[in-house]
């Protein structure tokens, strides 16, 4: 493979997306709506049921489920409207390289979505001072590795959902807040303050977001380094290559099923 | 009459739009998943403060509950009419409404009204379901009044709130007729500042002044407190006097909505925006 044209490929996507949001800053406002609202809400939540030291919780999950919605909205579902486009065949019959291409969609996706979560903890760490105990370090290659696992299954989504028609849509609002209740966005859903049996734990630690929330939490909040997560980072790195492989598997085998079927022309069904 | 057959013609169509692009059950199976989740989010987090304080109070819990399941509800069908708005205006569907003799606010009314039927029927499935998913997870019993009385008063509060989410409909519309891009946006505002000022998920008098005090003037926060009444607390009179209020405010923010948006389609007929698709 020839690095030249994936990477022009990549940056190209990329600009893409990072044009689409910078070129109309009300975009940014629209993202910061429901988590800044989400995160008020349940740290008012957590303080009236006496937690009051733990509104950090509540502002952390406000700033991840802005890129969890990115995820969604913007990878999973974005080839599928392609599709609906006329786009997705273009993408085909160019030279350019899938992969690049999905990995252009969540560098700018990352970057478009990084102003948005930062006025999410700017606007919470303002209103509720939540204690913060952090080792920087841990917090950052945490972060990382948590967004790079997110996305990682946004790119095996956005593959798995061109199997989908009109129902893409659905399936998204349908699976949004689940993952976002069992993957902890917003609390401990694994370790020992998790309201879980453990049987659920285990389930839910294959969601990349589940192992990177509790990293993160454990690192912000309880100065644990990252000689205590590394079993989570670690996982995380191999979730991300997994992931990886599947969406590129993924999306061959749909695309070459579409061309048997001659489905992958069919913009609305 | 006429208008009444207009938004019973509105009512149909919105119910076989929402509920029969596929089987109806996946359907409304699907509209359940979501607020189940979200209900349960939020009880778990107030279990958790309850259990490290060691106070867990299932009278709390199911307010937590109950209200998570109806601020989800309200967001649910206010925002019907901005969706028929903007969804009609990019298949050139609302163009032809606006044409039609019956009048545009009919047809809202109609699609709204069947948004709130099926979300009557989502909202009370993922409560039942939340809470016997949370009795089992938690070990906790749920003290909700399962009476005849009492489902018929949630009831008839879930009718008494169709005013005010109509009316918010409306405003919310209003601004759909000239907006051609993030409209959909919209009920992510919506629902994030009804789970802040509904009293929803806390008491309002935990947010701070002068907030507490608007919010306990809205529609919405009353609704939420009478159907506590009617399922928690068993108190008919409190009862009473949130469905008046409710009711009262429903009507004014019903009569307000209406107003702007007989303004808003006028000027947008001037401003030849009601066919526009992109800004």
């Amino acid at each position: 493979m020839e690095t030249r044209p994936w990477l022009r490929t990549m940056k190209a996507r990329a600009v893409v997306r990072l044009m689409s949001i910078f070129g109309e800053p009300l975009w940014i406002i629209v993202n910061v709506g429901s988590p800044v609202f989400s995160a008020l809400a349940l740290a008012l939540l957590y303080r009236s049921a006496g937690m009051a030291n733990y509104t950090g919780f509540a502002i952390l999950g406000g700033v991840m489920i802005s890129f969890w919605g990115n995820v969604l909205w913007s990878m999973a579902s974005q080839f599928n409207w392609d599709k609906q486009e006329g786009l997705f065949e273009i993408y085909l019959t160019s030279p350019a390289s899938m992969t690049a291409i999905l990995i252009g969609m969540s560098v700018g996706g990352i970057v478009g979505t990084a102003p948005s979560a930062a006025m999410v903890a700017m606007v919470g760490y303002a209103l509720f001072h939540p204690p913060i105990a952090a080792d920087w370090v841990a917090v950052a290659l945490t972060f990382v590795v948590t967004l790079v696992s997110l996305y990682a299954m946004g790119m095996t989504l956005s593959s798995l959902y061109l199997a989908y028609g009109r129902e893409a849509e659905s399936l998204n609002d349908s699976i949004q807040e689940p993952v976002s209740m069992l993957s902890g966005i917003y609390f401990p859903s694994i370790g020992q303050f998790s309201p879980f049996p453990f049987l659920v734990q285990a389930t839910v630690s294959l969601i990349p977001l589940t192992l990177g929330m509790d990293a993160l939490r454990r690192t912000l909040f309880f100065s644990q380094g990252i000689s205590s997560v590394w079993p989570n980072l670690a996982a995380l790195a191999v979730m991300s290559l997994v992931l990886l492989g599947v969406a590129s598997f993924a999306l061959k085998a749909l695309e070459e099923k579409g061309r048997r079927d001659g489905t992958l022309t069919v913009r609305i069904r | 009459m006429s208008a009444l057959r207009s938004v019973a013609a509105s009512v149909w169509l919105g119910i076989y739009r929402d509920l029969c692009w596929t089987f109806p059950a996946t359907v409304l199976a699907l509209k359940t998943i979501a607020p189940i989740a979200s209900a349960m989010t939020v009880s778990l987090i107030f279990y958790l403060g309850a259990a490290t304080t060691g106070s867990l109070d299932p009278g709390r819990l199911s307010y937590v509950l109950l209200g998570a399941v109806l601020y989800a509800h309200i967001a649910a069908y206010a925002y019907s009419p901005t969706f028929c708005i903007a969804e009609g205006k990019n298949l050139s569907v609302f163009a032809n409404i606006y044409m039609a003799p019956s009048s545009s606010a009919a047809y809202l009314a109609g699609r709204a009204v069947a948004s709130f039927l099926i979300s009557v029927c989502s909202s009370l499935l993922a409560l039942v379901a939340a809470s016997y998913i949370l009795g089992a997870t938690l070990h906790v019993s749920m003290p909700f009044m399962v009476t005849p009385l009492s489902v018929t008063l949630l009831l008839v509060a879930l009718a008494a709130d169709v005013p005010a989410s109509l009316g918010l409909g409306y405003v919310l519309g209003s601004y759909s007729l000239f907006a051609s891009k993030f409209e959909w946006a919209l009920p992510s505002y919506i629902s994030g500042l009804l789970m802040v000022f509904s009293g929803a998920i806390f008491p309002t008098s935990v947010l701070p002044w002068p907030f507490a005090g608007a919010a306990n003037a809205l529609p919405f926060t009353q609704f939420i407190a009478a159907a506590r009444d009617a399922m928690i607390y068993g108190q008919l009179g409190a009862y009473g006097t949130s469905l008046v209020l409710t009711l009262l405010g429903g009507i004014s923010f019903l009569l307000i909505g209406l107003a702007l948006f007989t303004l808003s389609e006028r000027k947008a007929r001037k401003d030849g925006v009601i066919d526009r698709r992109l800004a």
